[in-house]
């Protein structure tokens, strides 16, 4: 029994560095924010928004993907920053959360990365913005900010 | 439960239920009539048979015994005949007949539910044999138990008489399937409803547990006369489960004798051999006024070649063709090919364009079915309000055929329900002396309608009764405290819509059908919920009249695309009345500075898109725009907008499940649609489109 226990314990610590995930960064407003891959469904760069009336102003619209209507939120604008206008590098990249599929407006897509899971951690709290969570800094310096997926299509 | 037995429950539970649907339509005509004919009780003592069957097969052995001595009991009178039975012995039968039915239905709910059946059966398989005692015991020559009696003697005296039946067919179930025999009585059912003449061997399958062990051995054996009959069961055969293989023959013997004997159908009808050439002669005659009735109302168990499918795969095939068309039109019109001349191109386009309108229209016509089934569920329900209110009520129903969208079919049958009722219960009179009195036929009549009108389907459910009190109904509104305004400002359009306000009843005392106050404004809300429009019209002493609007299907739409700025949207035809140009100087202002226009001699509102949703750069002055006259229920108005593109057909689409958060339907917005260029248009929802107005004024 207390064998069995043991190897137990050792498989976990064995399996601990492996826990690593990917992660989609993207740019918004200067500041690289990461999504888990496991949300994302692909990123587009050339849309059409339909826009509707009486909703927030971070609801862009809705696009047309393939037959299926997509709600897209302005990242930027979620988080209460200043509008910016759509350039070339501007693109959408869909989430599918909880069965709900959402498209967000970046500013620019960076790369993916596999970070770490037990190297991220949580942000100060007065430091803390609306959905985001934790954040993690990596070698070089930089920081990355974690998107909170499900505080993102929760009201 | 395994996958196989699934899908074998799933297809009992339709079977079953659609049987007892046409059950149900039966006994409300003959019951109509106050009599039986010899088809409804072959019809009845057929539906019992297949529901016994089938419910021993599954095991639901409550399901199998009520059906089990219904059955019983109809082969008394079909062998008595049912002039065998006095007047007070029909009705008696009627009721017993009705609690039947509900009483398999309610059993066959719980299957459904997957609830626990109910075992305690007794009482009333006694009720059953109560009355088969009682019918029996009248006619005294014949004792009680003649029916059993006969109905296994029957079974007995079929021998398997190669002279009779020289082509068989030899049938071996798969290893371990399980119940042979039951599986054996499946396809000798199969077989009895294609209404072939055959003899089968073990003959006590329905009856002998033990001859599933011979079948298991020997196999299932199949007698026909004809090569011909042999070759329709074959077929029967090859669509039953669980068969591992079948062989046919004949048997060499001299022809088959001339004698234009009928082979009996079933065993059970089987009674001796003498009796049976007798009996056939009659028999001829008695079917041919019956086939002639049959055509006289073309309403009745017509059998037609149907599959049932899942409602999820034909929405799935709704949204493909939505898309296909989508995509020819993306295609054929695309930016690339402008400039070019291709006469191949066109030409096939053309044709691809036609194909996809024919898969649309043909797609679109799957949902479709008609109302019939809704309809004759009313039959029902007046019957019993009938008997229970003891007032003389009868239905009368108009276009039941008329056929339209599936979830719309499920959407007006609570509805329905609701308005039927109270038509009764408030509305026809309580005390026959008082129709005399107003001089009208001392029978009350419901009048259920349905009739199409282009886009829309129109169901009306009108009585001859008592009418509206608009003044009581006005008066009870004021106890209710439901008024918005003062009493004398009601007009009488309005004071009947009063009656749809949550927690109206007229009826002070609560009854077992009406009367509990969630009465119309439920009847509102779902009517709503599938796009419809309630309206209701009384005559004080001659009767009202219920009257529901509904789209014909809720995927598709024809749509008026109009732009407003950049923004373009969809506006359902069937609520635009008129579109036209104005100028600045016809428009009016209301005390509170809302504009206001003049249409045929009354004015209405008007709503400008462009200030309701904010859009820039559309225009602003009213020449430069069009105004269009729209309506929706109870509200007419005009929108400002900026042009009319075109009319075009538009597959519906929600919202995203995201955007429902942000309230989007209450600022008019019903759907999306996907345009020719890919591009959406928003659908806009007209009625509350004017809400949303109202509430930036």
């Amino acid at each position: 029994m207390a064998e069995t226990t043991v190897d137990i314990i050792e498989t976990e610590e064995g399996q601990s560095p492996k826990n690593i995930q990917r992660f989609l960064t993207f740019v918004s407003d200067n500041i690289t924010f990461g999504v888990s891959t496991d949300y994302v469904i692909e990123i587009i760069s050339s849309y059409m928004i339909c826009t509707l009336p009486m909703v927030p102003d971070y609801i862009k619209g809705i696009i047309n993907l393939r037959g299926q209507t997509i709600p897209i939120i302005d990242i930027r604008l979620r988080m209460g920053k200043m509008p910016q206008d759509y350039t070339d590098a501007t693109c959408i990249i869909i989430l599918e959360i909880k069965d709900i599929s959402v498209g967000i407006v970046v500013d620019s897509v960076t790369q993916v990365l596999d970070i770490d899971l037990d190297r991220i951690s949580p942000i100060p709290t007065q430091n803390q913005q609306e959905l985001t969570s934790s954040m993690i800094s990596r070698e070089d310096g930089s920081v990355i900010l974690f998107l909170d997926c499900e505080e993102l299509i929760s009201q | 439960m395994d996958a196989s037995m699934e899908g074998l429950l799933e297809t009992y539970l339709f079977e079953t239920n659609s049987l007892l649907d046409g059950l149900d339509e039966l006994l409300i005509n003959a019951e109509k009539i106050g009599d039986f004919s010899e088809d409804d009780v072959n019809e009845i003592f057929r539906s019992m048979h297949t529901i016994k069957g089938s419910s021993a097969m599954l095991e639901f052995n409550f399901l199998m015994e009520i059906a089990h001595h219904i059955e019983d009991l109809f082969f008394y009178i079909r062998e008595n005949g049912i002039d065998s039975l006095d007047q007070a012995h029909k009705s008696e039968l009627f009721n017993l007949m009705f609690k039947s039915t509900d009483k398999l239905r309610s059993e066959i709910e719980k299957v459904e539910n997957n609830e626990p059946l109910e075992t305690n059966i007794d009482s009333f398989v006694a009720e059953i044999n109560g009355l088969l005692d009682k019918i029996s015991g009248k006619v005294s020559d014949s004792p009680e138990d003649k029916a059993p009696e006969k109905a296994s003697a029957g079974t007995e005296s079929v021998p398997l008489n190669p002279d009779d039946a020289p082509h068989y067919i030899h049938v071996f179930f798969e290893d371990g399937c399980g119940m042979e025999n039951l599986r054996a009585f499946m396809i000798v059912n199969a077989l009895q409803e294609r209404e072939l003449e055959f003899i089968y061997y073990p003959n006590d399958i329905d009856s002998n547990p033990d001859s599933a062990e011979k079948i298991i051995e020997q196999g299932f054996y199949l007698g026909f006369r004809t090569a011909d009959a042999r070759e329709q069961a074959v077929r029967a055969i090859d669509q039953a489960q669980n068969i591992r293989s079948y062989e046919t023959g004949e048997r060499v013997e001299e022809p088959a004798e001339p004698e234009p004997e009928q082979q009996p159908a079933s065993p059970a009808e089987t009674a001796p051999a003498a009796a049976n050439t007798a009996a056939a002669a009659p028999k001829a005659k008695s079917e041919a006024p019956a086939a002639k009735k049959k055509e006289a109302a073309p309403h009745g168990a017509v059998k037609q070649d149907l599959i049932s499918v899942n409602l999820s795969k034909l929405d799935a095939l709704m949204a493909l063709v939505g898309e296909i068309v989508i995509t020819e039109s993306m295609v054929t019109s695309s930016p690339d090919l402008q400039g070019l001349s291709l006469d191949n191109f066109n030409k096939s386009a053309r044709q691809l364009r036609k194909l996809t309108d024919d898969l649309q229209d043909i797609s679109m016509s799957l949902r479709m079915v008609s109302v019939s089934g809704v309809f004759q569920k009313m039959n029902r329900i007046v019957r019993d309000m009938k008997q229970n209110l003891n007032r003389d009520v009868r239905l009368t129903i108009i276009g039941e055929n008329t056929e339209v969208d599936k979830t719309i079919v499920d959407g007006i049958g609570d509805p329905l329900m609701h308005i039927v009722r109270n038509a009764i219960d408030h509305g026809i009179e309580e005390n026959v002396e008082d129709r005399i009195a107003a001089g009208k036929d001392p029978q009350g009549e419901v009048i259920l309608s349905a009739t199409h009108t282009g886009s829309e389907v129109i169901i009306s459910v009108s009585d001859d009764g008592r009418g509206m009190d608009t003044d009581a109904i006005l008066a009870k509104a004021a106890r209710n405290g439901i008024l918005t305004k003062p009493e004398s400002d009601y007009s009488q359009k309005e004071i009947l819509m009063l009656l749809m306000t949550p927690g109206f009843s007229t009826n002070t005392e609560v009854t077992e059908y009406s009367g509990r106050g969630v009465g119309l404004d439920v009847v509102k809300k779902n009517v709503e919920a599938i796009g419809g429009v309630v309206s209701i019209t009384s005559e004080l002493g001659k009767g009202s009249c219920t009257t529901l609007k509904i789209p014909l299907t809720l995927a598709i739409a024809d749509g008026m695309e109009i732009s407003v700025g950049k923004s373009i949207f969809t506006v359902p035809i069937s609520n635009i009345r008129q579109s036209f140009k104005s100028t600045e100087s016809e428009i009016i202002l209301d005390p509170a500075g809302h504009e206001m226009i003049r249409c045929m001699d009354a004015f209405y509102p008007i709503v400008r898109a462009h200030e309701l949703y904010n859009i820039p750069d559309a225009c602003t002055k009213i020449d430069d725009g069009i105004l269009m006259w729209v309506e929706a229920s109870d509200k007419s108005y005009c929108l400002f907008v900026d042009k009319l593109i075109g009319e075009h057909q538009v597959v519906v689409k929600p919202l995203p499940p995201y955007l429902q958060q942000f309230h989007i339907k209450d600022s008019g917005i019903s759907g999306c649609t996907i345009l020719g260029d890919g591009n959406i248009s928003i659908i806009l929802d007209i009625a509350h489109v004017y809400e949303a107005a109202r509430g930036i004024f």
